[in-house]
């Protein structure tokens, strides 16, 4: 029988109805999905790894709190998002340079050492940034999302998001003047 | 505002609704220097190959918390156990002291594959304190030491289904559900 | 109260630690903010951070979870008002058990109205009081009539035990028939009654069981 790409509330009413080793399919789908937003907000591939591990975990234990299971990916982006800013409280009195310690700029063969310096740069100047402004560039700028998909995903409105961003390209510009 | 701020027009094009040509002349040095900015974002993407496994093993983990509920097997309770009889007849400890006093939370579900209390004095968490399933026609107990004072429950049945305690008074919870009272 | 701004800075951080991990950010920021303010004015934070860690538990969408903990907290400034309108001075407790009475469909004036006819009870059990009245409420007694029958209780000077197991006493007689106004309506009376007089002399004792007749 040719198994049909299933749909994701299949697979978590199947999870609810005891089987367990279903969910492993839903971690496979989605397990790079939010990796990246991982990383940026926390500075390391690591501490995303360890973040993201947890939200599914916790997605898990929540499974049958999850209102529609056919968005489970939007509402585990939550659970990670939640986590994510939990670990950026506990983390806020440690310096940024330590914690973009792992940050893994990908460096291709003809990556200029300028241009990965810039991007280091970048990333660090981001960790300066509070969670809130971090979260909407990264999200924008680097996840691709448009104002509105962003304003849907975390139930606020563009105007706030607007506001945010804005703050924050001032910011990341006062940070990264050496640079330019 | 401060002077190192990037003019409102050059915010819009880092946002995308302008182009840089849409910019005055005296601003388009500043919109080059937005836009190396943006070019100096690293969208590579991020790759967790160990994530399923870890994720599976964490799983088959017994859970980190210990249950605190003491397990009460041969429990006389009638079937239409009124809670706070379950009181020590005690004095009233004062509020907030650690005096605890035990309750018995029942509930009849023959249906139910799970059965846990939610409230106040667990942080609503459904996973905290499970029902034991005591009798075969359905009937569901826990019991717990709660502190004297103001608490509000309800049962989930099944994970899923939020229920108010029938035996005990309810109260809007705010949320289109009603939750139960108790007070020690 | 005025608190320090040391002191609401501390009682930020308490707030989101409360918070951190059992409610999304959204929401954390929204109950640290009404917080730190509910808690300049004096009330407690402990309601609003049970209703938030509540909706986030129930899977509830955060705006929706940021109107509860609103009306939660307009409900404690109600309940404050109430209870500074009956001659309490700043309990946060009393507060807290007032905000549930008008939850459960308490009116501030009969709040006030209990209060004023307590007399001279000490403050720890306006607490205990003001939750069983919102308690019967909950089971159907009118806000008149629950504030009625806990005043009464009391000036019978009846005993906090006692106290608690009016809304079991209020359901006795509803199985019976009452309606719940009716329920305590007599309940009332019956403490009011006792307060008058004292206790009746000598219970009334179950009849004797008559001997067992001998075996033949």
């Amino acid at each position: 029988m040719r198994a049909e790409t299933e749909a994701d509330g299949d697979i978590v009413r199947a999870v609810l109805a005891g089987d367990r080793e279903r969910y492993a399919q839903l971690v496979e789908r989605y397990r790079d999905r939010y990796a990246r937003y991982a990383a940026r907000m926390l500075g390391s591939r690591d501490a995303a790894e360890d973040a993201v591990q947890d939200a599914f975990v916790r997605a898990y234990d929540q499974l049958a709190q999850c209102q529609d299971p056919n968005k489970f990916v939007g509402w585990f982006f939550l659970i990670l998002r939640n986590r994510c800013f939990a670990e950026q409280r506990r983390n806020r009195t440690k310096a940024p340079l330590e914690a973009a310690d792992g940050v893994a700029a990908v460096d291709t063969a003809d990556d200029r050492t300028e241009t990965a310096e810039r991007r280091r740069a970048l990333q660090l100047a981001l960790l300066d940034l509070t969670p809130d402004q971090r979260e909407v560039f990264v999200l924008k700028h680097v996840e691709g999302l448009s104002y509105g998909e962003i304003a849907e995903r975390l139930s606020t409105s563009v105007p706030s998001l607007k506001m945010r961003m804005h703050r924050a390209y001032d910011k990341l510009r006062e940070q990264l003047r050496d640079h330019t | 505002m401060s002077e190192y701020d990037f003019h409102p027009l050059v915010k819009q094009l880092l946002d995308g609704d302008i182009t840089i040509a849409d910019l005055p002349v005296e601003l388009r040095a500043q919109g080059e220097e937005a836009l190396r900015l943006l070019a100096a974002v690293d969208r590579s993407p991020v790759s967790l190959p160990a994530i399923p496994q870890r994720v599976m093993r964490a799983l088959t983990r017994p859970p980190q918390r210990f249950p605190r509920w003491l397990l009460a097997p041969a429990l006389a309770l009638a079937a239409a156990l009124v809670l706070w009889l379950g009181r020590s007849q005690g004095p009233m400890a004062t509020p907030g002291s650690e005096a605890a006093i035990t309750v018995h939370f029942v509930l009849s579900a023959p249906g139910a594959r799970a059965v846990s209390v939610a409230g106040t004095f667990n942080q609503w968490d459904p996973r905290a304190t499970p029902l034991v399933r005591t009798t075969a026609n359905g009937m569901w107990t826990a019991t717990l030491k709660l502190p004297a004072g103001h608490h509000q429950y309800a049962f989930v049945v099944d994970g899923v289904r939020w229920v108010p305690d029938p035996a005990a008074p309810a109260v809007d919870d705010g949320y289109g559900r009603r939750n139960s009272v108790l007070t020690l | 109260m005025i608190l320090t701004v040391l002191a609401l800075l501390g009682m930020q951080q308490g707030i989101a630690d409360r918070l951190s991990g059992r409610v999304p950010p959204d929401v954390g920021a929204v109950v640290e903010s009404l917080g730190t303010s509910a808690a300049a004015r004096g009330l407690p934070i402990d309601p609003l951070i049970q209703k938030a860690i509540e909706g986030s538990a129930k899977g509830v969408p955060s705006a929706r979870v940021i109107a509860a903990v609103r009306l939660v907290a307009m409900q404690l400034d109600t309940a404050a008002a109430a209870l500074r309108a009956g001659g309490m001075i700043s309990d946060t407790l009393a507060i807290a058990a007032g905000a549930f009475a008008i939850n459960a469909g308490m009116s501030a004036h009969d709040i006030t109205n209990l209060l004023m006819r307590r007399g001279g009870q000490t403050t720890m059990n306006v607490r205990l009081e003001l939750n069983v009245a919102g308690t019967l409420v909950a089971i159907g007694v009118p806000s008149a009539e629950a504030a009625d029958l806990v005043s009464a209780s009391l000036q019978a000077n009846r005993p906090a035990t006692e106290l608690l197991s009016l809304p079991s006493q209020v359901q006795s007689e509803v199985a019976r028939g009452a309606t719940p106004a009716q329920a305590a309506a007599g309940l009332a009376r019956a403490a009011a009654a006792q307060a008058r007089h004292g206790p009746p002399p000598g219970r009334p004792q179950p009849p004797p069981h008559p001997p067992a007749p001998p075996h033949p």
